[in-house]
């Protein structure tokens, strides 16, 4: 049990698959977040499209996948 | 090996960053500002510190060698590793650190908990910190010894007296100035070897092609993903479930020296920005450090010893200038560690050992002095404990797994402390010394419970697991927090939708 034998039958791809998948689950979860909480700390007047947060981690999540996706 | 240019480069390096340290002492007035750097940091330097901080002298060697033996899926600990926690940390914990006003992860944990928990928190990581210290001092000023021929005693008296002096005087902001420049000195000069050892093995395509022909046990090599029943110590269950699950969460949320940069930051988007943009950083790391091992099978092929990999690939590739540079890149991997243990340890240890304990109400000034002396207390018992180190020669990786084992309860009690509302004092308490324990045990029989090499990322998983049922266990047993103790305290959706209030 300590060793996860019980998930040796999950073949090297469907494990990719798990790891593609977590990254889409965190990237819907990222966009749920209320645009508003992303800005926190910027004054109204001076948000512009790229002090998102959202686009930063959306961003970085694509490219994380794409390695996974690769390799 | 090294020449003129050299010794010229890394000479100009070293007085830069004593300069450049000192520089800040004018910004430091107060405790806040020695601790915080008065809450006035920028997310780009922050988020650069964190990674630069987060690679130290030995991973370049270390991290090259476990490349050259097991392949790409080394890479694993600063992608999947690293990016989904700073994320989290990012969006779900700093802000609440942040807006807290927070100096110490066991800060929280005392406000969330108790004082015994936040003491025992914070109690570990000095210990760590401090025994880390004089081990990491020698363990690099060996390596730069067999590198370069750098004498030790230099190696250990330089990186203390430059650092020990801008730590001293300009606190975190000379901390997290200084890792900038050391962020790019490190890039800059691993960027280097990295094209240069590209050219000589006929670029990427040319070299994967040549360890795909070098037989079986190079199969692997460039899956990121390994199997479950490889022997290498990362099984894609390992990386799952106790690297991304949580060493990596228990890495980026419950790290002081980690955290505590984030705290520094101007305004709460400079907070969470400094996790996203040090992430993004993140990714790139792999390609410093893994590459050159990877490059190594095609030039050095049949090493004994993988360790071996990086220094050979520098001798064999870098020419007089870039040798100096990278040797830089070294020292700057041992500065900015060393800086952070003597920055958080003289926090963790002001904050919640001597202000609560030694000396309560004194005015600010005077835990500024407690904080400086502490980081030369601090920075004396590394250098005169160093060279115990060369007794055991074991102690480095002792040490680093030892903390490995604290990584899973910590984090079982900061997730269930933040996210579940009817986690108790005596749970998180419980679950602490429970898991901690637990992880003992499973390290001491290892071979009896596990079957891969090195079980780290099982025993974090398992002990973390633990952690959890003990804590909820112990927690429905006793009496719940009131909603008085617990403002501010436990995650709530309020934080998301609207402004300041917790």
């Amino acid at each position: 049990m300590f060793n996860f034998d019980w998930l040796s039958s999950v073949s090297q791809e469907t494990a990719k698959m798990i790891f593609l998948s977590l990254y889409g689950v965190i990237g819907i979860l990222v966009l749920l977040l209320p645009t508003e909480y992303v800005y926190e700390g910027i004054a109204k007047e001076d948000r512009r499209w790229w002090n998102n947060l959202k686009l930063w981690s959306l961003s970085v999540l694509a490219i994380l996948a794409s390695i996974y996706y690769h390799f | 090996m090294l020449a003129g240019i050299d010794y010229f480069i890394v000479i100009a390096y070293i007085i830069g960053m004593l300069l450049l340290g000192l520089y800040f002492k004018k910004f430091v007035n107060s405790s806040e500002d020695y601790f915080l750097g008065g809450k006035s940091l920028p997310f780009w330097a922050i988020g650069m510190s964190i990674v630069v901080s987060d690679i130290g002298a030995l991973d370049f060697v270390g991290v090259s060698g476990q490349a050259y033996r097991y392949g790409i899926s080394v890479g694993n600990f600063d992608w999947v590793g690293s990016v989904p926690a700073m994320l989290l940390a990012a969006f779900i914990f700093i802000p609440y650190f942040w807006r807290g006003g927070m100096y110490t992860i066991p800060e929280y944990l005392g406000r969330r908990y108790n004082q015994k928990v936040r003491t025992i928190a914070s109690v570990t990581w000095i210990l760590f910190f401090a025994l880390d210290l004089g081990v990491l001092f020698w363990a690099s000023a060996v390596l730069l010894n067999v590198l370069m021929g750098w004498p030790i005693w230099i190696s250990i008296i330089s990186t203390a007296g430059v650092v020990g002096l801008y730590t001293y005087f300009g606190g975190i902001t000379a901390v997290i100035m200084t890792d900038v420049v050391q962020f790019f000195i490190m890039f800059i000069g691993g960027f280097a070897l990295v094209f240069l050892s590209l050219y000589e093995v006929g670029g990427w395509d040319s070299m994967v092609d040549k360890i795909a022909t070098m037989g079986p046990e190079y199969r692997n090599h460039f899956d990121i993903i390994q199997p479950q029943d490889t022997k290498s110590p990362f099984p894609w269950t390992g990386i799952l479930f106790g690297l991304t699950f949580v060493m990596a969460n228990a890495y980026m949320i419950g790290n002081q020296s980690i955290v505590q940069r984030c705290l520094t930051a101007k305004n709460e988007w400079h907070a969470k920005a400094s996790m996203i943009f040090g992430s993004a950083l993140k990714m790139f790391i792999p390609i410093l450090v893994l590459f050159p091992g990877l490059m190594a099978v095609v030039v050095h092929p049949g090493l004994a010893d993988g360790d071996q990999a990086l220094p050979l690939m520098i001798k064999s590739i870098l020419p007089p200038g870039l040798v100096g540079l990278m040797f830089a890149a070294f020292f700057a991997g041992l500065m900015s560690s060393v800086d952070s243990l003597l920055n958080s340890t003289a926090t963790l240890f002001t904050k919640d050992i001597y202000e609560p304990f030694i000396k309560k109400g004194a005015d600010d000034k005077h835990y500024l002095k407690v904080g400086q002396i502490t980081t030369l207390v601090l920075l004396v018992i590394g250098v005169v404990t160093s060279p115990i180190s060369s007794d055991f020669p074991g102690i480095y990786v002792a040490i680093q797994t030892f903390m490995s084992y604290f990584q899973g309860p910590l984090f079982a009690i900061l997730l269930l402390g933040i996210f579940w509302k009817r986690t108790t004092e005596w749970g998180g308490l419980s679950a602490l010394v429970i898991g901690i324990g637990f992880a003992i045990f499973l390290n001491v029989f290892k071979e009896e419970f596990f079957t891969i090499e090195d079980p780290f990322l099982y025993i974090s998983w398992w002990s973390f697991l633990l952690g959890v049922i003990i804590n909820v266990s112990v927690s429905l047993l006793t009496k719940k927090h009131t909603d008085e103790q617990l403002e501010g305290l436990v995650f709530s959706s309020k934080i998301l939708v609207k402004n300041k209030k917790l």
